[in-house]
């Protein structure tokens, strides 16, 4: 083949991982958009939450073998979906008892709307699952193992990994559902209520607390499905959450703050420029360019990609 | 005046009762004040290595070649020209960023400050934290990290056991392709390279990115990428691979994740299973937990290059560890931790006295041609002024039937390499 076709092949090659990488990216953004960007709840323990995921994953698929009757190629999936609720569940109680003292009406009036203390509390949560899961899962890396992650589909020349590509359609089809969820619904409506004035939502009736439990619920077990997902793809430890929440933070306010298809696109921004920096910038620099991009954002458009004017980064 | 009388009405029972339960323990076999004076006091040897973060399994697997080593040592009655004395591990945790071993060695020197020698940090660039403060505590410090800077900053207190990684790649390069040539009938003309920014693949690379470097071998590099670990996907990186499709790939990585990516990628792209044979580097490519993440039928015939592995000749090394532990196999890890607690139980031998500057000295200037310590290192063990182990061979180790074998030095294999045909 000549070279300037393999230069088309490459560029087509690193688009299609842009945007199979970003939307699970993008997913996982969502649900720290829920949280930070719908809630402004600062989570620092965001990660670590997608790690349970992974690890939820892994036990349901592979460690206890629960949906081994699905096979290789359904069962990962499966357990990337199940881990969504179970993780649910944990982030239900974590907001019971421990991040209902910084968060919802009781810190209405306090300084910057609780933000110091969500950073210590979550920072304390995150400390504890990571070196938790240490001591429960052990140091050895793990991978959920599907013939997925090392076959693809074909479109001429281009390749498109199979669990990337599950993984992206479950992505989109999630962010979506929770779009809807959020804006159509009583409950969103009632969620974004709570967040945008909790006074007057208390006011009108809403239970302005459970509003913030749930929304942290929500966000932590959609990220624990991105997670799922991501662990058919790649190797994981219990310290793993810490590489990605950067990359979280980064997708919410790149997208916009408040908004959850925003954050979808923050997530999948992230993702591409990620991967088609390398077309032209030393590997080395594939993550400075996300911050790059990142930062022009930020000066040219405050506000972020989706965001509303005056919620401002 | 009651108290006073009271109080002596009883001291003479209370004495009496004293000397039955001293005279008790003493037939009981504890340790009387005369025994104790007599039990020479245990050896502290400190071992600073990734016990959290991503590399946490590797330092565990070093730790338990080392507390396998100093549970013989002193089952067999400690070190001897010490009256006996025990080996005591101190382990500290070097975390997960050179900061944090660095800080955990300061935390050593200052809380352990009787330590005598240490085994660390398994990745190159930890260990070069840990021994800028090691080296001015005087300990005398073992390692197997790779990277040739460790050795030629003139320090005096650090000890090399393995081949750096600039010597591992120029001496394995001419093996891989006589292997090649007896397997193909043609020497590879292409190759990739491929490597994380960690200081060891930097330093494997190094030799090979210079002016002339490959040109020596006939070779060219059609590939030559440096990367940040961990990646978040192949795809661009293993399209370079596709596109300009080398005789063989250079991919040396520290993380398994990474390998996982690379070897899943590459058999996305059709160019896996020894399509593009593959060459890695380091002691994480063999480690057992590789297997959960990379299926068997990806791994075969993948080669990679490491200090040390399971030889002709350890056999009954291996045996115990593997009864011991439970692990399947012994990585270089957990042997070379096992070596290097033998090397310090062999210098405290000869010094005869918890001195660190002294132990420094003797393995400096022993041989040590004897006793566990020589057999489990490939080549012999003895060090010179820089703190290099002289001529030590690398080990070349590649994936057969779900184990990873050694088939290099030929004379200690454990069976026949075969080169991956496409």
């Amino acid at each position: 083949m000549e070279a300037l076709e393999w230069h088309i092949i490459d560029f087509f090659q690193a688009l299609a991982a842009g945007l199979l990488v970003g939307g699970t990216y993008g997913l996982m953004c969502v649900g720290l958009g829920i949280i930070f960007g719908v809630m402004r709840v600062v989570n620092f323990a965001q990660g670590d939450f997608m790690m349970l995921g992974m690890y939820v994953t892994y036990y349901l698929v592979t460690g206890f073998g629960v949906l081994a009757f699905l096979g290789p190629y359904a069962g990962p999936v499966v357990g990337a979906a199940l881990a969504g609720p179970i993780v649910f569940c944990v982030g239900w109680l974590v907001h019971r008892y421990l991040m209902s003292r910084v968060t919802g009406a009781r810190v209405v009036t306090a300084e910057a709307e609780g933000h110091y203390t969500q950073i210590i509390m979550t920072l304390g949560i995150a400390l504890i699952l990571s070196n938790g899961g240490l001591i429960l899962f052990g140091s050895v890396p793990l991978s959920v193992r599907t013939p997925l992650s090392s076959e693809s589909w074909e479109i001429g020349e281009v390749f498109l990994n199979q669990a990337r590509g599950v993984a992206f359609i479950l992505a989109v089809v999630a962010a979506f559902g929770l779009y809807l969820f959020l804006t159509r619904s009583t409950l969103g409506k009632s969620l974004r209520a709570a967040a945008d004035n909790p006074v007057a939502a208390a006011y009108v009736g809403v239970n302005v607390d459970r509003c913030h439990r749930f929304a942290f619920a929500l966000g932590v077990g959609v990220t624990a499905i991105a997670g799922g997902l991501i662990a058919s793809s790649q190797s994981f430890q219990p310290y793993i959450g810490f590489d990605f929440v950067i990359v979280m933070y980064a997708g919410v306010v790149l997208g916009g703050m408040g908004s959850i298809l925003g954050a979808f696109w923050g997530g999948l921004t992230i993702g591409l420029v990620q991967q088609m920096s390398t077309l032209i910038l030393p590997y080395q620099l594939q993550n400075t360019a996300i911050f790059v991009v990142f930062l022009l954002i930020v000066f040219f458009k405050p506000q972020g990609m989706f965001g509303r004017v005056w919620e401002r980064t | 005046m009651a108290r006073t009388s009271s109080g002596a009405s009883l001291a003479k029972p209370l004495i009496s009762l004293t000397a039955a339960i001293v005279a008790a323990a003493g037939i009981a076999g504890w340790p009387t004040g005369a025994a104790l004076a007599q039990t020479p006091k245990p050896v502290d040897i400190a071992l600073i290595m990734p016990l959290s973060g991503p590399w946490a399994r590797q330092g565990q697997l070093v730790k338990l070649g080392a507390e396998m080593a100093i549970a013989e040592i002193n089952e067999k009655g400690g070190i001897k020209s010490m009256g006996g004395a025990k080996l005591n591990l101190i382990s500290i945790d070097a975390g997960d960023s050179a900061e944090k071993a660095k800080n955990a060695a300061q935390r050593l020197v200052a809380e352990h400050p009787d330590v005598v020698g240490g085994i660390g940090a398994w990745l190159s660039t930890f260990t070069l934290a840990i021994t800028e403060v090691t080296e001015r505590a005087q300990i005398p410090w073992l390692t197997l990290s790779y990277a040739d800077s460790l050795t030629s900053r003139g320090f005096k207190y650090i000890f090399q056991s393995s081949p750096t990684a600039n010597v591992q790649a120029v001496e394995s390069l001419p093996t891989l392709i006589d292997l090649a040539k007896s397997a193909t009938g043609k020497a590879p003309k292409t190759i990739g390279l491929i490597g994380d920014n960690t200081a060891s693949p930097v330093s494997f690379l190094k030799p090979l990115r210079e002016p002339g470097g490959l040109d020596k071998y006939g070779m060219k590099a059609v590939v030559d990428e440096t990367y940040t670990p961990p990646l978040a996907d192949a795809t661009t990186l293993m399209q370079r691979v596709r596109s300009a499709r080398p005789d063989m790939l250079l991919y040396i990585t520290t993380t398994i994740s990474d390998l996982k990516l690379g070897l899943d990628k590459m058999n996305e792209f059709h160019i896996g299973k020894g399509a593009v044979p593959v060459i890695g580097s380091g002691g994480a490519n063999g480690a057992p937990e590789v297997l959960k993440n990379v299926s068997p039928d990806l791994l075969e015939g993948y080669i990679f290059i490491v200090a040390n592995w399971g030889l002709k000749g350890q056999e009954q090394i291996l045996d115990a560890f593997k009864k011991r532990t439970g692990e399947p196999w012994m990585t270089q890890e957990s042997l070379d931790g096992y070596g290097h607690v033998w090397i310090l139980k062999d210098a405290l031998e000869k010094v005869g006295k918890a001195d660190k500057v002294k132990v420094a000295e003797a393995i400096h200037t022993m041989e040590f041609d004897s006793g566990p310590t020589a057999m489990v290192f490939p080549g012999k063990v003895k060090f010179d002024a820089a703190g290099h182990r002289v001529g030590a061979p690398l080990v070349i180790v590649q994936w057969q039937n779900g184990v990873p074998v050694t088939i290099y030095p030929i004379d200690r294999a454990t069976a026949k390499a075969k080169w991956p045909k496409s």
